[in-house]
């Protein structure tokens, strides 16, 4: 009798655990129809006047952000379309997974935001984002967002997206009130940085407050040095395999980090240390040196240490002298939200029509009044933090978006891990390029490279 | 109607439909629920499929070669048996001695038996959030305590030969209770005249623990064992948590692989692999266990 039970529970519990895999297994092409032109609407959605639009503003100042654009359409065009905007707003951390899985069973919303990148490319592919080039002209839009930010929508030189929201770019932040009384000085090149860190370290402080278990946060230090050796090209080209990542500009990189970890740069246990609870700030605020991250980080140093706040400065990553390469580049992303959409004819244009309520003056206000800075050519923000990051903005020839967005999602992931372990001096710099060379490689054996080819005609 | 059916045959006739009545409703669950997702699972393992997209490419066994030639799966396989290992190791020892302390001891002990049946209450992600800020390198419990004595920083989960033998003590002290639970069950299964029958025949409480209780807490211990293997082995909320595999992938589990497969990197199909690779070895490993543990049964 034992002995069938023991059989029955781990049968249940092997069983259980497959189930728990696919719970999120949706029922094939069951619910969506599939047109031929590969182009997949809801035939249903196609008479249906009402727009739905999903979002993650849960929570203040978003939602009033967000919420504005809904409401004006509502109140001036509908009566006139006859179309109703419906918001659906999930939190951030379910958001991704939630548009997911409606998009496996056929149920894409009308619009909804995302963050531009490897997924945008996937849901590209899979028919779920529209190209709106044509509509974006007719609106006059183009010339309202950062051509850099609208770069960031187009693929292939068609527009799928709208930006919105933030210039969210990586910056060093430090506390301006510590760095005069140490006597500190901003570091312009790369020399200066480490003859800075040199004096911090014997200071007594730690001179990057980086937490790395979030594995984004020191993939930005890994992206800007590449840059400055190599520009932005060397991404570029890697993902257009007209070149590899297997090169000195990574190699570079590498070494510098490995040399700064020896020389005591980075925290103790930097790898443990979690973005997402904000242990990189509290070691900001504890009198580290200085914290290379997005600006959103504004905002939250605003709310969280308004003392502190008072005496945030930022700066750009510092310049290589003896490089080629453009030295203004900056990492980042110009929008941080953007729209796409999935509807055809009279609904697309309706709304796309929506959207442009987020280029207006009055919703720029709001956006800026938060904290924010749009990405649109007019936008300019009297927050004193904001001052310094614009002009690095400004001065910039060109932003190249954080890798692991740039990257197709199987390939950001490996870049993610492979960069961490240079954090905690394991990683060997040739064969971290290596590895993330081998991942885009699969990636295109996998998938094709529709993308270089299609980008040469 | 010449032929007469018994009343005894109409009586057993009766009680099957109305068990097979009474259980269509977990045969339907259990069908939904379980059986199709693994049928599913098995079948999209075939595709290439990125788990939004409506069109599913079948590349026949693409993804399980590829699985088995994947160093990575093999690595967090690897990782798996030592969760496993050590959680055989550490927790059915200290659930026995817990088990047969609190046995003895009776109800003056019930204060440490809610004390130690706590820590399975919380939810793991609770216990991991617990543990990544008790074992954090700045402001932790553990370095603070070592900086009291003068002691450097600790580092445990951003090392990456630290950061899976610290998961697993976390798990362990999170899985401990259940098995203590566990075995005092078995333990309040032994007749208590069997206690008395030693006590009189002039054994100590030890040797009764030893040569009486514990023989006869063999099968749960056996089915405790397999527990303890199939859960080790499709592990993934804490590790999620804590680590997310990292750093590197030091800490990656076939479960937290699967899962990056499958929802970051959007390859459905192969995390479809991975998932049907882990009922493979699972199942095997599981029936590989109860086959030697029954084979030695037999013997005695």
């Amino acid at each position: 009798m034992k002995k069938q039970i023991a059989l029955a529970l781990t049968a249940a519990m092997t069983v259980g655990m497959l189930a728990g895999c696919s719970g999120k297994t949706p029922t094939a092409a069951g619910g969506s129809t599939v047109t031929s032109t590969g182009s997949e609407t809801t035939a249903a959605a196609g008479d249906d006047k009402t727009i739905t639009f999903w979002n993650i503003a849960t929570d203040e100042p978003d939602k009033t952000i967000w919420s504005y654009a809904v409401d004006q359409y509502n109140k001036n065009d509908s009566p006139t379309s006859g179309y109703t905007i419906d918001q659906v707003a999930t939190a951030n951390d379910q958001y991704k997974q939630k548009l997911s899985v409606a998009m496996s069973a056929g149920q894409c919303p009308d619009m909804y935001i995302h963050w531009t990148g490897g997924p945008m490319r996937e849901y590209i592919k899979s028919g779920y984002a529209q190209d709106i080039t044509d509509i974006v002209d007719e609106l006059g839009l183009r010339d309202k967002y950062l051509p850099a930010a609208l770069d960031q929508c187009t693929v292939d030189g068609k527009i799928y997206a709208l930006p919105v929201k933030n210039q969210s770019v990586a910056v060093f932040f430090y506390d301006k009130s510590l760095w005069a009384e140490k006597g500190y000085e901003v570091p312009k090149t790369l020399d200066d940085l480490e003859t800075l860190c040199d004096k911090m370290v014997s200071d007594g402080i730690t001179p990057f407050a980086l937490a790395n278990s979030s594995q984004w946060t020191g993939s930005m230090y890994y992206c800007y040095l590449v840059a400055r050796y190599g520009g932005s090209d060397i991404i570029t080209n890697a993902y257009n395999q007209t070149g590899s990542l297997v090169n000195d500009a990574t190699k570079f990189a590498g070494e510098k980090i490995e040399d700064w970890v020896s020389k005591g740069y980075f925290p103790d246990g930097v790898n443990s240390l979690s973005a997402d609870d904000g242990e990189d700030r509290a070691l900001l605020y504890q009198g580290a040196g200085m914290m290379l991250q997005g600006s959103w980080q504004v905002a939250s140093i605003k709310s969280e240490n308004p003392d502190f706040y008072k005496n945030l400065g930022a700066f750009a990553f510092p310049t290589m002298t003896d490089s080629s390469a453009d030295q203004t580049t900056v990492l980042g992303t110009l929008g941080d939200n953007f729209i796409s959409f999935n509807c055809t004819g009279e609904k697309l244009k309706e709304a796309v029509k929506m959207a442009a309520y987020y280029t207006t003056d009055e919703w720029m206000k709001l956006d800026e009044d938060s904290g924010n800075l749009p990405p649109l050519v007019d936008a300019s923000s009297s927050e004193p933090a904001w001052q310094d990051i614009t002009s690095i903005i400004k001065g910039a020839s060109s932003v190249q978006l954080w890798w692991d967005q740039y990257l197709p999602s199987s390939v950001a992931e490996v870049h993610k891990s492979a960069t961490q372990t240079l954090f905690d001096g394991t990683g060997d710099p040739t064969k971290v390029a290596q590895e993330q060379q081998d991942a885009l490689d699969e990636y295109f054996k996998e998938n094709g490279s529709s993308t270089a080819a299609s980008t040469a005609s | 109607m010449t032929k007469k059916t018994s009343l005894a045959a109409v009586r057993q006739r009766k009680i099957a439909l109305c068990a097979a009545v009474f259980l269509i409703p977990v045969i339907i669950l259990m069908a939904v629920y379980i059986l199709y997702p693994i049928i599913a699972t098995f079948v999209n393992s075939f595709t290439q499929w990125n788990g939004i997209s409506t069109n599913k490419k079948f590349i026949g066994f693409y993804n399980w070669n590829k699985l088995i030639h994947d160093t990575k799966f093999w690595q967090a396989f690897l990782n798996n048996i030592k969760v496993m290992l050590l959680s055989l190791v550490i927790q059915m020892p200290i659930g026995i001695l817990l088990a047969t302390f609190l046995d003895a001891g009776g109800r003056k002990l019930n204060f440490f038996k809610i004390i130690w049946f706590l820590p399975l209450l919380m939810s793991s992600v609770a216990v991991g959030y617990l543990f990544h800020y008790a074992l954090a390198t700045n402001g932790g419990l553990f370095t603070s305590i070592s900086q009291i004595f003068g002691g450097g920083k600790i580092d445990l989960l951003g090392n990456q030969k630290t950061a899976l033998y610290a998961v697993i003590g976390v798990i362990c002290w999170q899985f401990i209770p259940f098995y203590m639970v566990y075995y005092m069950a078995g333990y309040s299964s032994i007749d208590e005249s069997l206690y008395e029958a030693a006590i009189v025949d002039g054994a100590t409480r030890g040797q009764y623990v030893r040569k009486i209780a514990l023989p006869l807490l063999v099968p749960t211990i056996k089915s405790a064992v397999v527990l303890s293997v199939t859960g080790s082995l499709k592990y993934f909320d804490l590790v999620y948590v804590m680590t997310g595999g990292g750093p590197g992938s030091s800490t990656e589990l076939m479960a937290t692989y699967m899962y990056k497969e499958s929802f970051s990197k959007y390859n459905m199909g192969y995390g479809s692999a991975i998932a049907g690779g882990m009922f493979i070895l699972i199942t095997a490993i599981a029936g590989l266990l109860m086959f030697l543990m029954n084979r030695k049964g037999d013997k005695e």
